[in-house]
């Protein structure tokens, strides 16, 4: 680790201070998270300084054990140490300052702004610009309200952008901006549109005073490619690694993402924050087993979360988990029932029971609270998929993608909704654009190929080439190649598939698996091989077949007469 | 469900609304004598009266004038008054400062209205009858202000001030200053920002289609030749933009418009001019100004998520300019929110309200496929409608679908469908051939639309079956079994039959107009026509007033006959041209062709306007020579917004192509054709007819450079593919054109079974001036036998001379009397230096017509044999002038570069 422990806890103790003092509480709040997630030394501290660290590394323990490859930390990085900022020099905040802050802290933002409107120095200039800008947005939410026509949401906007924009571009000009303005002046220029001047100026705020996470979140979502990330020109520092972790995850560029996490986790060993992004990262490399894991230890450090568990409901919501997700449920509903995340747990818990239409109400609710809210529309689309209602699972479905063009699952529902309208090839479209954007998961594979194979289109040759994509990306289920087995022989390619029905059956083996599979496929075998004169193989085949009752029994045993019969002709 | 519209909350007030409603104040004060304060006279008074009307007439308008329009429109009519008006206005709306003076306001308006109860009128007082138009409107506005919560009064005011704020200082920043305690000056910001961006994008878009009118946008730079050539009297580029840009205003003007987008609309009257813009698209095509009118897409889907028909206007546009993957990304987007349930002609069904309508979507994918060129595509897409229509039992749907897919089949080349048409068609065998597949399905939704009463699609069944008629003899379905005796012949009569019932349409329409439900669109055309010209120009030495007046009534008079209907009923003309043009009447093609031209140009597709002006300009270039002809396509031009983009460049080339031919351009002919080539698609099937067209022109260049078994090749080629895609008409001609090959190779034994060929092929298929055509090459093979068979091919031609007098074109006139001039030369019997005249005279007018089509080698010909008949009966005279002639013809040929030729220049 290229830094101690030590220093990034001073740095970040200043930096709650820094903080809060210019009313940025999210940035606080993670900094401070950050803070108590640099593990103690137990033998220094009391236990009463541990508590919220105790079990830090029970993960740790239990999943290391079985592979051993820890992640090697990034050789020879060497940190730019920002040096911390100075106060202003008015060591004692001016008594209007004082005011603002508590006009600010109340929630009465103009006042706050108004307070400050003569004030000098950067710090009041910051919270002035800032007050207004929060004012700006809190009136632009009550407009989209009042403004509500009958053909949606009318476009609010928030009306001190302009002027906000104005004034911090004066000021950094003269270049006697500080980082937080430049934070600000991002924000506002992000808000108008102008991403390229808004990224140039957020990476300015961060290299200056990089423990704001704020600027950093807002940096990410306006790294929306790769070569965006990496043409920005950024300072080592080690916030820069939870930052480069956070948009991997985003890029979904997961095993890059863990990598970063891991590494990170030397230094903030008991770090809540750092144990969901994991959690989160593999979930999308579907472990669910881990995830489950990671968020019952998340749970019991940290009872009151309510962030990131709808993920882990989702995760018991797989594995039909009924009391565990009736008991988070629960929980959150007493924490704070009108957060989203708590009305999507519920809508999730509902839906595990069966009921459709409570859940959807659920999840209508949730997106009530934030319109934006992705995976709300796509599991609403899940429920309406359910109820048959196929056009407002459309209409979900539709509203996620459009929220997010890369939400490879939203797309590949719409697929489904509309091959269960019997239209199959009006879904391939869409399941086109999920295998584009997730091209690693077989079931969407699998589903194009069944979109091919249906009845009304037959397209067998393409169903074979998507059948064999799903077979080379690690199909857990094993379709896929008993599929292209049984087209391949359908389509009188009896080579290719008894190639396919060989594989398939060594997988069985492997997994220890039975059933009509299994008989299709030795039975398939037997009478290739025999019609390519492989007795001995036939032979094989035909004795396991025996093992299993039915008409296929009879049908080796004469089978089995034949070779014999063939065998003695042809010795 | 979030996918439907919610319904439409109707009138909103608006700062527009509040300014008439102040000039009503003024209009009718209450309690004053009959001519109130600031007018002169009754005549005065009543004017604003009429104004007044006419702007709340418009009120449904999606375009609300910014009080600068306003104020200018008000002074346009005002006359006198406008000042004092229009300082009223302002002054009144300024003085509204305050919520409560909006309270006082709409309450002093509520005293202008008369009460019920006021019985006796006084004559001389000025009451507002409630129910008349103005009042009626008043308590609307009256009504809405009422409901108005205070959030909503707060936004009133905000918008008042920016529109006053607008009107005195336009695109001023002057909201700077004071920007942190003003919180609607942003809002003003705001908009101003947008009518910019539109605004710069229309004029961007304009100057680059300026550019690419100047510079002519084609593949290589010779072409250039190609087009100064046409250019007898020269247009430079420059005015040439000019033609564009005034025709696109007056004409067409794509109404996009800056103001055109303003925040607060009803869904009504956003939706009536999503409509009528996409009217606009469909009729203009690639013409319409895309960039443009997808901003304003862009603002609308901003302002309005909800409103889904946004989505496919911008699949139409994208359609329409050829960006297949946002077509695509559109349309799917489209269907995936409105379910197929809004913006559809037909009403649905109640029972469908659960369902969604997607087999609309695939309906509309399918149409997309097929408008990209994709027809194998399209037809699974189709397939899969028809299959979705069925289990949804969507009769409409299926009756469309089915009628797409034959337009389809009847388009695009397709030698074998069997397996595709399986799943619809699961009664119809599939042995039948496509064509007699394309039949039944014809004959099925033709029915099928029959009883489900819907109108316009059994109008176009009906055209699509005359247009199948037309080109394809009807032979048994039936492969076994007694046979009823077929004659193996088009039927002329069912074609017209069809035609004429297809266009039976309009009158049906004419009788119910008052059904045709009037949406939003039609209250656009007030302030349209104050914006159009065409008054001015019909009445130019007018005054302003009159003028006015004209154009306040004449939105009444909007054509109560919907615009697809007149499409429909535009089309069955120009099939009807068409198949006059087949069956040999010149003459009934060309009126039909400008009855289309002057009747229905306005409704009618730019792609439909293009054909009917080609075929009147190919008329004109048969009948009386290229020079005229290009003058008529001069004219055809200016019409169109991008020559390059629309079906007039083919006539062009057609034109060159033919002309090259005559004068003997080999090289400009083959340039020609290749570009005409160039234009089809490369897909296989799709635009069969200009491919057939491009090889025949190719075979007929070689054949003019004496490649004798190089053109037949082709030809041969040409028709080995006509015969697999039934093409049986363009068969005729192709075989026409072997025989040819083989009269010019001097080889006439083999000519005449290829010309007996197409006789027969003309005669099953009614084609009359092309058996003529037939019977003339027929004649001229009997002739090349030698002068034994002089009198039989005499017969020949004297037979078909009333067709070819009577429709044919100068070409094949002079031909005819050519060769019957040969014939009499030939024959031994007649004595030419007796009776000279009976050969000059034909030779006479077979010259006249040669010099107009430039046709050196014929004229040349008709010459030498005129000089040798003049020779034979002493009068040297005339046979110096013919022989002078004939040397001209020769030299003209021989050496076809003239150094007038533009082309020279750039060689």
């Amino acid at each position: 680790m290229g830094v101690s422990k030590e220093t990034c806890r001073t740095e970040l103790r200043t930096a709650i201070r820094h903080l809060t003092d210019r009313c940025l509480f999210a940035a606080s709040k993670w900094a401070a998270e950050q803070l108590v997630g640099i593990e103690q030394d137990p033998a220094k501290y009391p236990p009463s300084h541990t508590r919220l660290q105790r079990d830090c590394s029970s993960i740790r323990r239990r999943f290391r054990s079985t592979d051993e490859i820890t992640a090697t930390p990034v050789a020879g990085t060497s940190y730019v140490s920002s040096p911390l900022p100075e106060e202003e020099s008015e060591d004692v905040d001016s008594d209007f300052y004082l005011l603002a802050k508590m006009y600010f802290n109340c929630r009465e933002y103009r006042r706050a702004a108004h307070v400050l409107s003569d004030q000098p120095g950067k710090k009041a200039l910051f919270l002035r610009c800032y007050a207004l800008y929060l004012a700006g947005e809190k009136r632009k939410e009550e407009e989209t309200i009042e403004l509500e026509g009958p053909l949606g949401k009318s476009d609010a906007v928030n009306s001190e952008l302009v002027s906000i924009e104005r004034d911090l571009a004066a000021v950094r000009k003269n270049s006697s901006i500080d980082p937080f303005g430049l934070y600000l002046y991002g924000l506002v220029l992000k808000a108008k549109g102008n991403e390229n001047l808004a990224r140039t100026v957020l990476v300015e705020s961060v290299n200056t005073y990089p423990w704001n996470w704020s600027a950093w979140l807002e940096l990410q979502s306006l790294c929306t490619t790769i070569d965006t990330l990496n043409g920005l020109k950024l300072n080592n520092h080690w916030m820069k690694d939870f930052f480069l972790a956070s948009t991997y995850h985003e890029l979904r560029m997961h095993n890059e993402s863990l990598a970063k996490y891991d590494y990170l986790q030397a230094t903030f060993g008991c770090s809540n924050y750092i144990k969901a992004q994991i959690a989160k990262a593999q979930y999308s490399l579907r472990e669910f087993e881990l995830v489950e894991a990671i968020f019952e230890e998340l749970l019991r450090i940290d009872p009151y979360r309510i962030d990131d568990m709808d993920m882990y409901s989702n995760v018991l919501y797989a594995k039909e988990c009924f009391s565990g997700l009736s008991y988070l449920a629960h929980q959150v509903f007493m924490t704070d029932k009108y957060r989203p995340e708590s009305c999507c747990i519920i809508g999730n818990y509902y839906s595990l029971k069966g009921l459709h239409e409570k859940s959807v109400m659920y999840f209508r609710r949730a997106l009530k609270l934030d319109k934006k809210y992705l995976s709300a529309w796509t599991l609403m689309g899940h429920e309406y998929v359910e109820m048959k209602n196929t056009p407002a699972a459309v209409d979900a479905y539709r509203r996620a993608v459009d929220i997010n063009p890369c939400d490879y699952r939203a797309w590949y529902g719409l697929g489904q909704a509309y091959e269960m309208m019997g239209m199959p090839y009006y879904a391939l479209h869409y399941f086109k654009k999920s295998v584009f954007l997730q091209p690693g998961d077989s079931r969407l594979w699998i589903a194009m190929a069944h979109c091919y194979e249906t009845d009304q289109l037959r397209m067998l040759e393409e169903a074979i080439k998507c059948y064999r994509r799903a077979a080379n990306c690690n199909d857990r289920e094993a379709i896929a190649l008993h599929k292209l087995a049984k087209l391949h022989s359908e389509l009188g390619q009896s080579q290719e598939a008894a190639f396919y029905y060989k594989k398939d059956l060594e997988r069985m083996e492997d997994e220890e698996r039975e059933g009509p599979n299994m008989v299709e496929a030795l039975m398939f075998l037997a009478k290739y091989c025999r019609a390519q004169k492989r007795f001995e193989e036939a032979e094989v085949y035909c004795t396991r077949l025996l093992d299993y009752n039915g008409p296929e029994k009879e049908t080796a045993k004469s089978l089995l007469q034949d070779i014999k019969l063939a065998q003695s002709s042809f010795p | 469900m979030a996918g439907i519209v919610k319904p439409q909350s109707g009138f909103v007030i608006t700062p527009h609304k509040v300014s008439i409603c102040i000039l009503l104040q003024v209009y009718a004060p209450s309690g004053q004598l009959s001519v109130p304060f600031p007018f002169a006279s009754i005549s005065q008074h009543n004017r604003l009266g009429l104004f007044l009307i006419a702007l709340t007439k418009s009120c449904d308008d999606i375009l609300e004038p910014t009080l600068d329009e306003f104020l200018k429109l008000l002074k346009e009519f005002g006359g006198l008054l406008d000042n004092w008006l229009s300082d009223h206005v302002t002054t009144r709306l300024s003085s509204l400062s305050s919520p409560d003076d909006l309270f006082t306001f709409f309450s002093e308006l509520r005293g202008i209205l008369a009460g019920p109860e006021t019985s006796i009128i006084d004559d001389d007082q000025i009451n507002l009858d409630p129910n008349s138009n103005l009042g009626m409107y008043l308590r609307r506005c009256l009504l809405a202000f009422n409901i108005l919560s205070f959030e909503g009064m707060c936004h009133l005011m905000t918008n008042i001030k920016t529109y006053c704020k607008e009107a005195s200082s336009p695109y001023e920043m002057s909201h700077l200053d004071d920007a942190s305690n003003d919180p609607e000056a942003p809002l003003e910001y705001e908009n101003m920002d947008l009518e910019n961006i539109v605004l710069q994008n229309f004029t961007q878009e304009l100057e680059s289609r300026k550019r690419s009118a100047g510079r002519v946008p084609f593949h290589n730079h010779s072409s250039k030749a190609l087009f100064s050539l046409v250019e007898d009297i020269t247009v430079s580029p420059g005015q040439k933009v000019k033609h564009n840009h005034r025709s696109q205003t007056q004409t067409h003007s794509p109404s996009v418009e800056s103001s055109d987008v303003v925040l607060q609309r009803t869904n009504w009257q956003i939706q009536g001019y999503l409509s009528e813009q996409a009217d606009m698209i469909e009729k203009l095509g690639s013409s319409f100004p895309m960039s443009a009118f997808e901003s304003v897409l862009k603002v609308l889907q901003k302002v309005a998520p909800e409103l889904h028909r946004v989505h496919f206007l911008r699949y139409l546009n994208s359609l329409y300019h050829d960006d297949y993957p946002a077509a695509l990304e559109n349309l799917h987007r489209y269907f995936d929110y409105s379910a197929g349930m809004e913006g559809s002609d037909f009403v649905p069904p109640l029972s469908f309200v659960n369902n969604g309508r997607y087999e609309i979507a695939l309906l509309s994918l399918g149409m997309a496929h097929f408008h990209f060129g994709h027809p194998e595509v399209a037809l699974k897409v189709l397939t899969e409608a028809v299959r979705v229509c069925q289990m949804h039992s969507d009769d409409t749907c299926l009756a469309y679908t089915l009628t797409a897919i034959c337009n389809l089949l009847s388009e695009v080349g397709i030698s074998n469908i069997t397996g595709i048409m399986g799943a619809s068609d699961s009664h119809v065998s599939t042995s039948l051939s496509v064509q007699q597949q394309l039949f039944v399905l014809l004959r099925r939704s033709l029915k099928r639309a029959d009883s489900l009463k819907l109108k316009r699609l059994v109008a176009s069944n009906q055209l699509a079956m005359a247009k199948f008629d037309l080109k394809h003899v009807q032979r048994p379905l039936l492969s076994f079994g007694p046979k009823a005796s077929v004659q193996l012949r088009t039927c002329p009569a069912n074609v017209c039959k069809n035609l004429r019932l297809s266009s039976q349409l309009i009158h049906q329409f004419d009788n119910e107009s008052s059904i045709v439900t009037v949406d939003g669109a039609l209250s656009t055309s007030w302030l349209k026509n104050q914006e159009k010209p065409t008054t001015t120009l019909v009445f130019p030495q007018e005054s302003g007033s009159e003028r006015n007046c004209d154009t306040f009534y004449s939105w009444l008079q909007s054509s109560s006959v919907p615009g697809s209907v007149l499409q429909l009923v535009g089309s069955s003309y120009l099939v009807r041209a068409t198949s006059w043009e087949l069956f040999g009447s010149a003459f009934l093609a060309r009126s039909n062709a400008l009855l289309f031209a002057t009747c229905f140009a306005d409704s009618s597709s730019s792609a439909d306007l293009a054909l009917a002006y080609g075929k009147l300009i190919q008329h004109v270039a048969v009948y009386k020579g290229y020079q005229e002809a290009f003058v008529a396509l001069r004219i055809a031009e200016a019409k169109f917004l991008s020559v390059s983009k629309s079906g007039i460049l083919t006539v062009k080339l057609q034109l060159l192509h033919e002309r090259a031919l005559h004068r003997g351009h080999l090289k400009l002919a083959q340039q020609t054709c290749d570009e005409l080539g160039v234009l089809a698609s490369s897909v296989a099937g799709v635009d069969i007819e200009l491919k057939t067209e491009a090889s025949l022109r190719r075979a007929r260049t070689l054949l003019a450079a004496n490649q004798f078994s190089q053109a037949a090749s082709v030809a041969h080629s040409l028709f080995c593919k006509c015969y697999k895609f039934n093409m049986h008409v363009e068969n005729a001609t192709v075989l026409l054109f072997l025989a040819e090959i083989h009269k010019r190779s001097g080889n006439g034994v083999l000519g005449i079974p290829y010309a007996l060929a197409s006789l027969s092929f003309c005669e099953s298929f009614n084609l009359d001036l092309l058996r003529a055509a037939a019977t003339l090459t027929l004649a001229e093979l009997w002739l090349l036998l030698g002068p034994r068979h002089a009198k039989r091919a005499l017969n020949l031609i004297h037979s078909a001379f009333p067709i070819i007098l009577g429709q044919g074109g100068l070409e094949l006139q002079s031909r005819a009397h050519i060769a019957e001039a040969k014939c009499y030369l030939s024959d031994s019997s007649i004595s030419v230096s007796e009776d000279p005249d009976i050969v000059l005279d034909s030779l006479r007018q077979a010259c006249e017509g040669l010099e107009a089509l430039e046709y050196h080698e014929m004229a040349a010909e008709a010459y030498y044999l005129m000089a040798i008949v003049l020779d034979k009966s002493g009068q040297m005279e005339q046979r110096e002038k013919a022989a002078a002639c004939f040397k001209q013809h020769i030299t003209a040929l021989k050496n076809p570069i003239k150094p007038k030729d533009p082309l020279v220049n750039l060689l």
